[in-house]
């Protein structure tokens, strides 16, 4: 996922609408500044998942960053609200769950709230472009089970642990020549985008 | 085996950053950085008022196992986290995440060390200082990570505790 600090190429964040979520001032205060100094501009503060939810249900958004709001972890809640209940097109928004600590209670909370990636804080600007420019890349799959609702977390086509997959498709895939492997994160580049 | 289905939905954010005008990448960070720098001084502000309230939490946290005390010094500790790096002192960072470690295997296997907890809080002010060197912090921050390591595993926090 790694970016050159120094190129060139340009990216335009201007006209997306950003949700952020972050309960401490200082938070999101940094959340701020780091956002709107890679620009953007049509930013959506909120401090508590009330006001975040209200916003996602008034406004389309195009990317949102959520604390997970530790200790409470209400963060996470909030994202899987948006992937069960909120409206299209904002069940799909891309997520960004930031942390500053995840208690070893909360982990299968992180993996199965719907975020899109994890982002650990203290957040550098260049990791914050690094994973906004991947969550926009498309073909991100959404999947919809019993206890999981959000971005295909398989990031690569390998057997699955002992052989037995937890997919139907993971049984026909056993009599089926092997796929190509997919991209993986660490390969993102900014191809995409326009070079200047 | 559950039954699983995928939808492939459309976002609109890859188009949006593809939009006629935008910033190079380098100009981007500069902002980003330049803004950073802007917000230092309220930064370290809130920091120190953090940890004086983290100081006073320490202060009345009892003797014995006390779960609402270490709640309340997780609540502090966890906030602050990522503000030492803006401030120009990210060995704060490491050191809160250090104490957030801590207080979560002490209530995770309902064990305590109130002196642990305490040597977590004064490396907090210590790791605040402007100018640190940097082989003083990472000492500090090995001494610190030790410390909880100690308490990750159940049997190893009975032992640390004897």
């Amino acid at each position: 996922m790694a970016l050159d600090p120094a190129s060139r190429a340009r990216f335009n964040l201007e006209r997306a609408t950003i949700l952020l979520l972050d309960d401490t001032p200082v938070g999101m205060s940094i959340l701020v500044q780091i956002v709107t100094g890679l620009g953007a501009k049509q930013l959506y503060r909120c401090s508590t998942v009330e006001q975040a939810r209200e916003v996602a249900v008034t406004h389309q958004l195009d990317l949102a960053i959520v604390d997970s709001l530790s200790p409470s972890g209400g963060g996470y809640d909030f994202v899987k609200w948006m992937r069960q209940s909120a409206a299209e097109p904002n069940c799909y928004t891309p997520v960004l769950v930031t942390t500053a600590h995840t208690p070893a209670r909360d982990v299968t909370r992180a993996r199965d709230c719907g975020g899109h990636i994890l982002i650990k804080k203290p957040i550098a600007p260049v990791v914050m472009l690094e994973r906004i420019i991947w969550v926009s890349k498309e073909g991100r799959t959404f999947l919809y089970s019993d206890g999981y609702i959000g971005p295909d977390r398989r990031f690569r086509d390998e057997p699955p642990p002992g052989g037995v997959g937890r997919r139907r498709g993971d049984v026909a895939a056993e009599d089926e020549p092997a796929a190509a492997p997919e991209e993986e994160p660490a390969e993102m580049t900014l191809k995409d985008l326009k070079a200047s | 085996m559950s039954n699983v289905r995928f939808v492939f939905p459309k976002h609109r954010l890859a188009e949006v950053l593809r939009q006629p005008g935008g910033l190079p990448v380098s100009e981007a960070l500069e902002r980003a950085h330049a803004n950073l720098e802007l917000i230092k001084p309220s930064c370290r502000a809130e920091l120190m008022e953090l940890l004086e309230m983290a100081e006073a939490c320490f202060a009345k946290l009892d003797q014995t196992y006390d779960d609402a005390g270490l709640v309340e010094l997780y609540s502090l500790a966890v906030r602050g986290i990522g503000a030492g790096t803006v401030c120009g002192t990210p060995a704060v960072d490491e050191g809160l995440t250090s104490l957030c470690d801590l207080i979560d295997h002490l209530r995770t296997h309902q064990t305590y060390d109130r002196n642990a907890i305490g040597v977590n809080v004064r490396a907090w002010r210590l790791l605040t200082t402007p100018n640190l060197p940097a082989e003083g912090a990472a000492s500090v921050l090995d001494g610190l990570r030790k410390v909880s390591k100690r308490y990750a595993e159940p049997s190893a926090a009975v032992a640390a505790q004897a």
